[in-house]
């Protein structure tokens, strides 16, 4: 193989041009809302991170050049409901930015991945807007309204439960599989993009193919034995294309700071935590599981990254 | 089967390429400044005096022992001096030098032409020819080829490596192509100076040319010319051996355990000179190259011509230079022109001076594992050779690290890889004779601690021993005064009664 990179920052930029499919198809279906939280975020991240970075006494510009603190945002920002208030974006990215990364010394320190921590931060602390996504197409103004609290009315009007919580309900409620039909919404569409920026990711070199594969055989695997069981399930296809498979599978995931970095490493991280999401989202009390199995998979990594090492020239 | 190719590697692409490589002759120098400091083999002794008149091949120093290594006078003239100068080494120490000012005759040493067969000497004499010729490994690391070759005596194979992997050299490309017929005989020497039945001349698959015209010389069916895939470190030792023979040198262990012999182009042409031209090792050919010249070009010049004098042809720029001697990986840079090329000068990399990008933080992207040719995880040794946590960086297997620096040029975040294990395994040997240090200080301690009380013991027992004589004594002794006052007292007693 030749160089690939030029610098980090390179790096980040890549994965945030992989990010626009999914974006776009996105704001397709939830509208300005999508838009306005990743921006409020960013503004958020670029704040924070500086003011630690100052706090700490390291160089501003270098760190904050390196797009690390923008990615997170970015990720963050996508992963939370569109139409949520905006100091769940504020209080979510901060808390990446700070407990997930500066505390630990910043950039390449941190054991966990900085934006799943903050979404698991939010989904403990504020279950109800974290779980309220719109349900039709929101306009700028709408977007502003909703987000920035200028008209309460507004929120009942554009929302809905996640497409993964209300399948559980409604399965809990005893309705059959057949009746739901939820490959059709528009979380498939949203997947399919995120799906496609990963290929391009693989494509560019960025990410290794090892993560992403084993991530989403462990999540078949999983489904497929828990459909075995007696109930309704989510069949198989369903769990590949709902909730935040594909956004975790290539760029949640795949976050080299807090993944296993060993070949065989890789593929262990990525089978368990494809199994742990499903098993969440099976029998787990929240919708979805994608922020809770890459962070607890973050905690086994130097153990796994310890027995898992390449065989050495001559050994 | 053999695979002709090896896991991880770069392929970094020539930046300065010449179609043709030629072969310019430098002219002998006015003045050869010749260091006595050997890579390997220890310090040389002159056999010259200052103001002593030297003929071009002759020896003006050597080690000592009972199979010296030799040094010989590349031009013919007066020795100016024995005094030092600056070595080309990174850490810029001067290193005592023989300086030989030109006659400007080059008037050779008498050579006695070898009129006999060299398949008739014995071995041991083709390994004395070259030892006596001053040959080191010219590939860059300088180890004197008649030991390598003495410990390999009864191998099975012989690899010739021409890959030149470095980005950029081409003196071996130029040798080939100028020297075909000397190489395939230096091998064919080569072969029977150390018993090998075969030979592998390997060659990376850019040089089309320099294959061809080694092909075009070869007659002899035990020699196999092989092309390689075009990839950094396949020159590595281990690493030739592994994509040809297919045999994985165990770590720790050398390539002639293994009945294999491994020895660079151009050292294998020094030894044609030597053994059928009985000449010393007094030229080589070195590339100049790099962005601040106009002309990258190969040269023939005499060992201990100044770098100024070679680089000064290929016509550099005004700006300010950056000198590295070496190829672009595993080379050294050095401070300034003013050395000399010695044996084991491939390449003058002039460039312009840059500033090197500033270093980012690790991301454990994982670019670097996937091109260590070793198999290491540099981003977990980085991590504990920072740390300095070396039980840690030992487990990740630290100590085999070759220092390609494949690691360094892929890594995004510009992290100097290669220095920090190179620190890193110093550091470690340190600690590890520290350690050996404080053992043996501790076990004499202990020793003395328990000297001392076993001294203690040993005296006390002896004054109790001591003490139970005495008192021995002085009861038997009592029994004595007790006999003579009874004497006295009888005396005493007969006294009375006769008054």
């Amino acid at each position: 193989m030749t160089v690939v990179f030029n610098s980090t920052s390179q790096m980040m930029r890549q994965v945030i041009y992989a990010l626009v499919v999914g974006i776009s198809v996105a704001y397709a279906f939830f509208g300005w809302g999508v838009i306005v939280q990743i921006l409020l975020a960013v503004v958020v991240a670029i704040v924070v991170e500086a003011t630690f970075l100052k706090i700490r006494k390291h160089l501003i510009k270098p760190a904050i050049a390196d797009g690390s603190a923008v990615l997170t945002a970015v990720l963050l920002a996508i992963s939370i409901p569109s139409i949520a208030p905006w100091w769940i974006v504020v209080v979510g990215v901060s808390f990446a930015i700070i407990f997930g990364k500066q505390l630990y010394g910043g950039l390449g320190n941190n054991p966990f991945n900085p934006a799943m921590l903050g979404y698991a931060f939010l989904l403990i602390s504020y279950p109800l807007p974290m779980t309220t996504w719109a349900s039709e197409f929101v306009n700028f103004s709408q977007a502003l309204d909703v987000i920035f609290n200028l008209n309460s009315n507004i929120v009942d009007a554009l929302s809905g439960a996640t497409r993964l919580d209300d399948v559980k309900t409604q399965l809990g409620l005893g309705k059959m599989m057949g009746e739901l039909n939820p490959y059709s919404g528009a979380q498939a569409w949203v997947n399919a993009g995120f799906l496609l920026g990963g290929l391009y990711l693989l494509a560019r070199r960025v990410i290794f193919w090892h993560i992403p594969s084993a991530f989403l055989l462990g999540m078949v695997v999983t489904a497929f034995l828990v459909s075995l069981g007696d109930g309704e399930y989510l069949p198989v296809q369903n769990h590949l294309m709902l909730g935040g498979t594909m956004l975790g599978a290539f760029f949640i995931a795949t976050d080299p700071v807090s993944a296993s970095t060993t070949p065989k490493g890789r593929l262990i991280y990525g089978f368990l935590i494809g199994m742990l999401i499903v098993i969440i989202r099976t029998f787990g009390g929240y919708p979805d599981g994608v922020a809770f199995a890459v962070l607890l998979m973050n905690i086994v990594v130097p153990l796994i990254d310890y027995y898992t090492q390449p065989k050495v020239f001559g050994k | 089967m053999a695979s002709y190719t090896f896991k991880g590697g770069v392929h970094i692409p020539n930046l300065y390429l010449v179609k043709k490589p030629e072969v310019r002759q430098v002219a002998p120098p006015e003045q050869v400044v010749l260091p006595l400091q050997q890579r390997v083999g220890g310090k040389q002794k002159p056999c010259v005096k200052v103001g002593d008149k030297v003929l071009t091949g002759q020896v003006i120093a050597k080690t000592l022992g009972k199979y010296p290594t030799y040094m010989h006078a590349s031009i013919s003239g007066v020795v100016l001096a024995i005094e030092k100068h600056p070595i080309p080494h990174p850490s810029g120490i001067d290193g005592v030098c023989i300086v030989i000012d030109s006659d400007g005759r080059d008037k050779w040493i008498e050579i006695e032409k070898c009129d006999q067969d060299f398949l008739r000497c014995a071995p041991s004499k083709v390994i004395q020819r070259i030892r006596e010729a001053g040959i080191v490994g010219m590939g860059g690391a300088g180890f004197p080829t008649h030991i390598k070759i003495s410990n390999a005596q009864g191998a099975q194979t012989l690899i010739v490596n021409a890959t030149e992997c470095e980005p950029d050299i081409m003196c071996d490309d130029a040798l080939m192509q100028h020297y075909p017929r000397e190489i395939i005989r230096g091998v064919e020497v080569l072969m029977h100076g150390c018993g090998a039945r075969k030979a592998i001349i390997a060659i990376e698959n850019d040089k089309q040319e320099a294959f061809n015209s080694l092909l075009m010389y070869n007659f002899n069916e035990h020699i196999e010319i092989v092309q390689i895939p075009t990839k950094y470190t396949s020159g590595a030792e281990k690493i030739l051996i592994k994509t040809l023979l297919d045999i994985e040198i165990p770590s720790g262990e050398f390539a002639s355990d293994y009945g294999v012999l491994c020895q660079n182009v151009g050292t294998v042409k020094a030894i044609y000179d030597a053994v059928i031209d009985n000449k010393p090792l007094i030229s080589r050919i070195v590339t100049v190259t790099g962005s601040a010249v106009k002309e990258p070009r190969n040269y023939e010049a005499r060992l201990g011509t100044s770098f100024a004098s070679v680089v000064a042809q290929s016509k550099p720029n005004n700006n300010l230079h950056q000198i590295r001697m070496g190829g672009m990986m595993m080379g050294v840079d050095v401070p300034s022109v003013q050395y000399s090329i010695c044996k084991t000068t491939n390449c003058i990399f002039v460039n312009n001076a840059t500033l090197k990008p500033s270093t980012q933080s690790c991301i454990r992207c994982g670019q670097c594992n996937e091109v260590c040719p070793v198999g290491l995880l540099p981003q977990q040794l980085f991590w504990y050779a920072k740390s300095e946590n070396m039980d840690r960086a030992m487990d990740y297997n630290l100590r085999d690290c070759i220092e390609c620096r494949c690691c360094d040029i892929v890594c995004p975040s510009h992290i100097p890889l290669a220095q920090y294990f190179s620190f890193a395994k110093a550091l470690y040997y340190k600690q590890t004779k520290e350690k050996q240090k404080t053992d043996i200080a501790r076990e004499r301690f202990e020793f003395k601690e328990f000297r001392v009380e076993r001294n203690k013991t040993e005296r006390a027992e002896m004054m109790a021993r001591k003490k139970e004589e005495l008192k021995k004594k002085m009861a038997e002794d009592k029994t004595q005064k007790d006999k003579i006052a009874q004497a006295v007292a009888r005396v005493k007693n007969k006294g009375v009664l006769r008054k």
